[in-house]
């Protein structure tokens, strides 16, 4: 199993990186306890682990994409820690896509790059311009119900089966769809860690599982609240409004005290346009005995919820 | 362009057939799919309980009843998965659609339904979801290759969007948007959210859930940002109660609140969009008929040649209550009233 690291800075991609290291990236007291956890139970389960992939860019705001500077900044930080690099793509609109073009580009020339797309835009530009890219499903291309709000009721022994088990499962489920993606080149998936627990049996189907930790996510938008802080009030949550990357500047935590369950203590995190969730302790200890298991092809430590933009700029 | 109208039973066919639909859409439920899967998991995109039928002779009669006037039937199957067994469960039911009750067009999310649909080569046409979240233009070039005759653009695509993708498109798809009802405060092919009844919508519970804001980088906030913030966060929350109908309210005449894109109507008969939807399955009777009226009142205006200012002003007077279109806060779409 391979470990990856994202990286918002080229200079945290370097050689010899520890797990100590990589928690102290974290840069939020609401989030450091979640980090921090990780990194312990990376360590119990799997000891001292070598990171030799970055992962860089984000998933889901076109506003976020980077430009050819910085990702040939990343690609040479990468080259000299000898590590392998993987581009994350968000959904985009035609203009997002332009913007990915020359990013492409640029990375078809190196090689052995990998691009993780989110959007059958995306993976239709890869396929038809870019063939010598590996190409590698999103976890957004993964349609899993993950709402902590209700799903982590039906990982109880009182839930309904068949409910139980279709939402563990995705279209991954069916060898239709996996040779679907087999034909268009595709061999290894993103997926997050659900709160009602993930049943990897697809990775029978010689398809790789990728996950990250700890955070997964649970709805985004192209409306942005953030994004609205700067326009007058009638002009604010436009689809796609221009912004100053004012997500930078904070994140937002929801408390959920009035479930109808008795899940009553969980807490959300908004991040510029998407919501996400962190993993519990008994979410990860689940998917790293899954991982342990040989089910899991890559781990990749967030230490940061995965929306970050170049810091000079802010 | 055509103006599709929601319908979940024989008895409302009439009625909107008379008030101007063109077009209907509808979903179906078999009660064995709720027998096995129960309320959590969902045939397609609403609740098991409300806005769709629940028989094939059901939905064989209205669809007999939609083409004696002319008017096709379009079926969501638009779950945003289906496992192995839902799969095949699902593939037989659209056989039977197509077969047994003659529909006209089945309305798919799951790209792996959408794959083996087309393999099959049903009487029905294929239609793209919204759930889809077919944003750009390489998009629906990509799911071309599985011989959808339509693609239902998302909500969120603003108008100068939906022209470039419509200009690029036209000629080997129809464009479908939306028009009227409820809105979505995300994007709605990447909300892994439920509206399980349990819980409500995850958008609308948010803006009953504590909020605290933390500045990045061990930073602090001033009192001045934290300020600024919640101010933000209180018109982000009035944003969220038009886009969920208006807190699912009415006029004082009774006619329905909620997102609207009246005013866009001449821009996307111009463009060539083929179909305007009207959302709302599980509406009313009289929330579906205000609805279509409404819509048919532009439309004809727009095809007799009225121009954009006075179409507009007309949206603006059917709305009955300006305010609400004032805010902004109404809109599907941001209209440039002068082009």
């Amino acid at each position: 199993m391979q470990w990856a690291i994202h990286v918002a800075e080229p200079s945290e991609i370097k050689p010899g990186l520890t797990l100590r290291d990589v928690e102290a990236l974290s840069d939020s007291p609401r989030l450091r306890p979640v980090v921090s956890l990780v990194a312990n139970l990376i360590c119990e389960y799997f000891g001292q682990v070598s990171f030799t992939r970055a992962v860089f860019g984000n998933e889901f705001c076109e506003h976020l994409i980077p430009d050819r500077s910085r990702l040939e900044q990343m690609l040479e930080a990468a080259r000299r820690a000898r590590m392998e690099l993987t581009f994350l793509t968000p959904y985009v609109s035609d203009a997002g896509i332009e913007k990915l073009v020359p990013l492409f580009e640029m990375l078809g020339r190196d090689g052995a790059s990998e691009v993780v797309f989110n959007d059958w835009g995306v993976l239709n530009l890869l396929k038809r311009d870019f063939p010598r890219i590996t190409r590698v499903q999103g976890r957004l291309m993964n349609k899993s119900l993950r709402d902590p709000r209700v799903t982590g009721v039906y990982a109880t022994s009182e839930a309904p089966t068949a409910t139980l088990v279709s939402l563990r499962r995705s279209s991954l489920d069916s060898s239709s769809y996996t040779k679907l993606l087999s034909d268009l080149g595709i061999t290894t998936v993103e997926i997050d860690n659900l709160p009602q627990g993930n049943d990897l049996g697809f990775t029978e189907d010689a398809m790789t599982a990728n996950v990250c930790v700890p955070f997964g996510f649970i709805s985004t938008s192209r409306i942005c609240m953030a994004a609205g802080m700067h326009y007058s009030k009638r002009e604010k949550f436009q689809p796609g409004a221009a912004c100053h990357h004012e997500c930078q500047t904070h994140l937002v935590e929801y408390g959920y005290t009035n479930s109808p369950f008795g899940n009553r203590d969980q807490k959300f995190y908004l991040k510029g346009n998407t919501y996400f969730y962190a993993h519990s302790e008994a979410m990860l200890r689940s998917l790293f005995e899954q991982a342990r298991a040989g089910l899991v092809g890559r781990l990749t430590f967030q230490p940061r919820l995965p929306m970050t933009w170049r810091r000079e700029n802010i | 362009m055509k103006i599709l109208a929601p319908i979940s039973s024989l008895e409302e066919l009439e009625m909107l057939a008379e008030s101007g639909a063109e077009e209907f859409y509808c979903g179906i439920v078999p009660r064995e799919w709720m027998d096995r899967y129960t309320g959590a998991v969902w045939l397609n995109r609403r609740s098991p309980k409300g806005g769709s039928l629940e028989s094939l002779s059901d939905l064989r009669h209205l669809v007999e009843s939609a083409h004696a006037r002319r008017i096709p039937v379009f079926i969501t199957l638009n779950a945003p998965y289906y496992t192995a067994e839902q799969l095949a469960w699902v593939t037989e039911l659209a056989r039977k659609l197509d077969s047994e009750a003659g529909v006209d067009a089945l309305i798919v999310t799951d790209i792996n339904l959408l794959a083996r649909l087309s393999e099959l080569r049903l009487g029905a046409a294929l239609h793209v979801s919204s759930v889809a979240a077919t944003l750009n233009t390489e998009a629906i070039r990509f799911l071309l290759e599985f011989g959808p005759s339509r693609v239902i653009l998302p909500r969120s695509l603003t108008i100068s969007e939906i022209e470039r993708i419509t200009g690029a498109c036209r000629e080997r798809v129809e464009i479908e948007v939306f028009m009227l009802n409820d809105g979505c405060a995300f994007e709605e092919g990447f909300c892994s959210t439920t509206h399980h009844h349990s819980v409500g919508a995850f958008c609308t519970n948010l803006s009953e859930m504590d909020a605290e804001f933390e500045a990045s980088r061990d930073r602090a906030l001033s009192p001045r940002q934290q300020s600024r913030l919640r101010r933000n966060l209180s018109h982000y929350r009035e944003w969220v109660w038009y886009v969920n109908g208006n807190g699912c309210g009415a006029t004082r005449t009774g006619l329905p609140y909620g997102p609207c894109g009246l005013c866009a109507i001449p821009d996307f008969h111009r463009m060539g969009v083929a179909s305007l939807k009207i959302v709302g399955r599980e509406a009313s009777p009289f929330k579906k008929m205000a609805s279509v009226r409404m819509v048919r009142d532009i439309v004809d205006r727009v095809r007799s040649g009225a121009t954009k200012l006075v179409a507009i002003e007309r949206a603006k007077s059917l709305r009955g209550e300006p305010e609400h279109c004032e805010s902004g806060f109404m809109c599907y779409y941001k209209v440039d009233e002068g082009r």
